[in-house]
């Protein structure tokens, strides 16, 4: 089988973002062939070059959509000759809806979808579609959008620079369009993509959907279009406004098209779920982490220093090391004996350091250096130490080193370190962010964030019961290696691959004989005439053109889906 | 194998704390107690309100209230408190309670200063080209082929230095060709006129006679240029700030274009004026020609409009070349005819009157062309 891997700033460079979890997904799955279709970042980014990849990656595409206009199009001369009458009035067309669409307030059916696909065919069959967003027709197409009965009210302020602005935006969010990987050398010969996140990188996806019907598998981690929120924070009211509902609409159409959408959390799933994404489709699976290096402390019978609590992460504000230092304070109070132990990766970037040091600061003002007796040199309960210092040479080890680890986190994401210590076999104080909850799922406490006061209750509670601690240890362990691990992650996507492959198989007519045959890419329930499945609801959206037999909702389809969905099920909890 | 003080699922028992834990407080306790009900008025999300103001103020939707509450660490949990079932409604209730702050307008971005360098650098090729000319006009013979050359050479890469920074900068897509052709159209006004008349004479034997005047007040003209361009950039800039829509910009920038080409046509002339007083020599309609000529294929390159430059560069310089061809092939026997209406027009109006009608007509035809293009909002968007 082959995999269409979608990435945006992310696997194959050494740089990018989740290239760990694509690095073990393309070597875990080595059964199938990958091709990669990678948009990049940045310059800097592509000038660190890419990872080592096994060799069943048969292919790497990548693209620049961050480049300069000129350098990024396949079809230059195309663009600077320009579109002839014909074309120009097609364009203005599907521009003239997509604009409506994302200018309007109301959900106004298929425009965005009709305008984005037959941009899509126009750059497929003419090339040059960038030069033609970049001209003043698309401008006045957008003015004119902007002003049409309907509009949104803070779209209708939108003046000159505003119109540019979003112009260009929209000419560098449209790049996918220009591509050349909708042909059947690329993205036209794979069984499956699979976007590795939402929003740009999904876009190649939803193409390769319409033009070759490949079926499209999402997989988000963290949120693609909450992040597009928080980043265009630095945009005016009206170029934000444009900027939103086209992330929103784009997102809603990602959603409606993917035949299967894997959020890896909770907190990814309801944001999904209120774009529209259909609950059918949804399927949460967790991220995998590594478990082997924190195999001999969570099996090991040390069960840490008895007074010891253990932070372990990253300096910044985020994790609000201050309500930890004043919990602290609370603790010592019920607790005289209690030490804290703050571990943390090296401060990088002015912020951090300039925190690290405020903390410091008052670790100092609230904790005295204290001594033995009067002859010995004291030292301070609240100790900064860095991973690969003398204290802590490795993660588990910092982990090891303390009897409950706790989190103070104001915002999370995915709380890895939590994870780590769920690993360890170790209790856990937690604040209530992020996926927290989801991932503790009662093998740990859990307290509101910026209360110091709870957080020091649980944590004299835990102290104070050795017995309660291993307990809620042991319990998270045995969690954290049944929901956690790379092999559920691994086994999830192996299962999920071909369960869309026997669903969904492609369809290529001008496959020649001479290419020896793919296995599954024809699957013996494809040469059943009608469908033959029951139409699961992540396949009934697909416009797919053959009509269900009369059978369709006979008892063998009604079986059929019922273990579909216990399955469903099954891999959702 | 859950523990059940741990259960975090009860949202509504967090303030139910442990009493035991903290069994020998009981006065903080009390702080604690007391300070509960200064928290909780009648209407929780009033204050919620209020520490996100700027936040909800400028949010253009629901969601973008969420996204920013989400990262100001409230959570499902949080927003229960206010008696939302998720930070989704919560923000709808935000976004539906605090008036949007429309009125304000969108902050003018501020304009990084550029560096101004460039200002002054842009006499650097008149001062360049006025030594390589005291330089010919010191020597004679082999040597003054030498200081010609070096001259020469000097300029062009003054030339370049110059242009590559400040206002009239190349453009995404401009091309060798059109420098090609610039070349050669500067190289003719500097010695095609001499040429010609020498050619229509019969000539040239030996050498024929430069003109030092267009030279040097092209070269100083560069200045006028470059603050002429950017008088243009800047004012339609602040025109495309302050317009409401796409006509009343593109009825606004024309008058603007038409009044910077004006504008360098007074410093050209000034250039060209002085110095023709300081070498004393006439044909200063073809040098006036053909620096608006040069000017407007830069500005036009400079906006990305490098393709039609090009070709009206192209074609002014070919059809000199053409003319010096003709008259020279006019020599060969049975092409005399090639040759006679360059002939014609150079005895009637003289050498000079070639290039102004060439570069002239050009430079209009780069005018209409600019007069259509630079007045889009399109073409000043990307500074």
């Amino acid at each position: 089988m082959r995999i269409g891997l979608l990435t945006d700033g992310g696997y194959p460079y050494t740089t990018g973002e989740s290239r760990l979890w694509c690095d073990r997904l393309v070597r875990g799955l080595a059964r199938h062939e990958f091709d990669i279709f990678a948009l990049s970042r940045s310059a800097e980014q592509e000038q660190q070059g890419l990872l080592a990849l096994p060799p069943h990656v048969r292919q790497v595409r990548t693209a620049s959509p961050w480049a300069a206009p000129e350098t990024c199009h396949a079809g230059r001369r195309r663009a600077e000759r320009g579109y002839g009458r014909r074309e120009r009035r097609e364009f203005a067309g599907h521009f003239g809806r997509l604009a409506g669409s994302i200018c309007t307030e109301r959900a106004d059916g298929d425009a965005f979808s009709d305008g984005l696909y037959g941009l899509a065919s126009l750059a497929r069959e003419h090339g040059g579609l960038g030069g033609e967003l970049r001209s003043e027709t698309a401008v006045r197409i957008l003015e004119a959008a902007c002003r049409a009965p309907g509009a949104n009210r803070a779209v209708q302020a939108a003046r000159v620079p505003d119109h540019l602005a979003f112009a260009t935006l929209l000419e560098r969010a449209l790049r996918p369009l220009s591509l050349d990987w909708y042909g059947d050398d690329a993205l036209g010969a794979v069984d499956l993509c699979h976007a590795t996140s939402g929003g740009r990188a999904a876009l190649p996806g939803l193409l390769a959907k319409r033009f070759c019907g490949v079926p499209l598998l999402v997989t988000e981690y963290g949120v693609q279009l909450r992040a597009q929120y928080l980043a265009n924070a630095q945009l005016s009211v009206p170029v934000r406004a444009l900027q939103a509902a086209f992330q929103r609409r784009l997102a809603a159409e990602v959603y409606a098209r993917a035949e299967l959408i894997t959020p890896g959390n909770t907190h990814t799933r309801r944001w999904q779920e209120r774009c529209g994404a259909d609950r059918a489709k949804l399927r949460t699976v967790y991220p995998g982490m590594s478990a082997d290096r924190f195999h001999a402390v969570g099996e090991g019978a040390y069960e840490g220093e008895p007074n010891t609590l253990v932070w372990v992460g990253r300096i910044e504000p985020a994790k609000d090391l201050i309500a930890l230092l004043h919990a602290f304070a609370e603790v010592r109070k019920a607790e005289p004996e209690a030490r804290l132990r703050l571990i943390a990766a090296p401060a990088e970037g002015a912020e951090a350091v300039t925190y690290l040091a405020h903390c410091r600061a008052l670790a100092a003002q609230l904790f005295p250096d204290e001594a033995a007796d009067a002859h010995a040199v004291g030292d301070n309960p609240v100790s900064f130490e860095e991973i690969g210092g003398p204290e802590a040479p490795e993660l588990a080890d910092a982990y090891a080193a303390g009897s409950v680890v706790v989190l103070s986190s104001v915002v999370e994401g995915f709380p890895i370190s939590l994870v780590e210590a769920m690993f360890c076999g170790r209790a856990t104080v937690s604040t209530d962010t992020g996926a927290v909850v989801e991932v503790i799922g009662g093998t740990g406490l859990v307290v509101p964030p910026r209360n110091p006061r709870a957080l020091a209750d649980a944590c004299v509670a835990l102290l104070r019961d050795p017995e309660r601690r291993s307990r809620l240890g042991a319990a998270a362990r045995a969690r954290a290696l049944e929901l956690f691990t790379v092999e559920q992650n691994l086994a999830a996507f192996r299962g999920i691959y071909l369960e869309l492959m026997s669903h969904n198989p492609v369809h290529r007519e001008n496959a020649d004989d001479s290419v020896a045959p793919q296995p599954f890419a024809h699957p013996a329930e494809a040469h059943v005439p009608g469908r033959w499945a029951a139409p699961t609801a992540a396949r009934v959206r697909s416009n797919s053109p053959s009509n269900g037999p009369s059978w369709a909702g006979g008892p063998i389809a009604i079986l059929l889906q019922q273990r579909l969905d216990a399955a469903a099920e099954g891999a959702d909890a | 194998m859950t523990d059940i003080p741990s259960a975090p699922a009860a949202g509504a028992a967090w303030g139910a704390r442990p009493k035991d834990a903290l069994a020998p407080t009981p006065d903080r306790s009390g702080t604690g107690r007391a300070a509960t009900p200064r928290r909780g008025p009648a209407d929780p999300v009033r204050a919620l309100m209020h520490r996100h103001r700027a936040l909800c103020e400028r949010a253009v939707d629901p969601l973008e209230i969420a996204a920013g509450l989400e990262a100001h660490g409230v959570t499902d949990r949080t927003a229960a408190r206010f008696r939302h079932r998720d930070v989704f409604s919560l923000a709808e209730e935000l976004y539906a309670r605090v008036p949007r702050d429309t009125e304000t307008p969108s902050a003018t971005r501020e304009l990084a200063p550029e560096p101004a360098g460039w200002a002054l650098w842009a006499l650097l090729p008149g001062v360049v080209c006025a030594l390589a000319v005291e330089g010919v006009q010191l020597t004679a013979g082999g040597v003054r082929l030498v200081a010609g050359a070096v001259g020469a050479a000097a300029f062009v890469v003054a030339l370049t230095l110059t242009l590559r920074r400040g206002p009239l900068r190349a453009g995404p897509r401009a091309r060798p060709a059109a420098r090609l052709c610039a070349a050669w159209l500067m190289a003719y006004a500097i010695g095609g006129d001499g040429l010609l008349a020498e050619a229509v004479r019969g000539g040239p034997d030996g050498g024929w006679p430069l003109d030092p005047a267009a030279a040097t007040g092209l070269a100083f003209a560069v200045a006028p240029a470059m603050w002429c361009a950017h008088l243009f950039s800047v004012q339609a800039r602040r025109k495309l700030e302050s317009s409401r829509g796409l006509a009343e910009f593109a009825g606004r920038s024309r008058p603007l274009l038409l009044a910077t080409v004006a504008l360098f046509l007074v410093g050209l002339t000034a250039c060209l004026a002085i110095a023709q007083l300081a070498y004393g020599a006439d044909a200063f309609a073809a040098a006036a020609a053909l620096g608006v000529l040069l000017w407007l294929a830069r500005l036009l390159a400079a906006h990305g409009f490098a393709g039609a430059a090009t070709k009206v560069l192209a074609a002014a310089a070919s059809a000199e070349l053409l003319a010096l061809a003709f008259v020279f092939a006019g020599r060969l026997p049975g092409c005399a005819a090639l040759g006679r209406p360059v002939e014609a027009v150079v005895r009637t109006w003289g050498a000079g009157a070639l290039p102004a009608a060439v570069c002239g007509a050009a430079a209009l035809a780069l005018l209409a062309r600019a007069a259509a293009v630079l007045a889009r909002a399109s073409a000043h968007c990307d500074q």
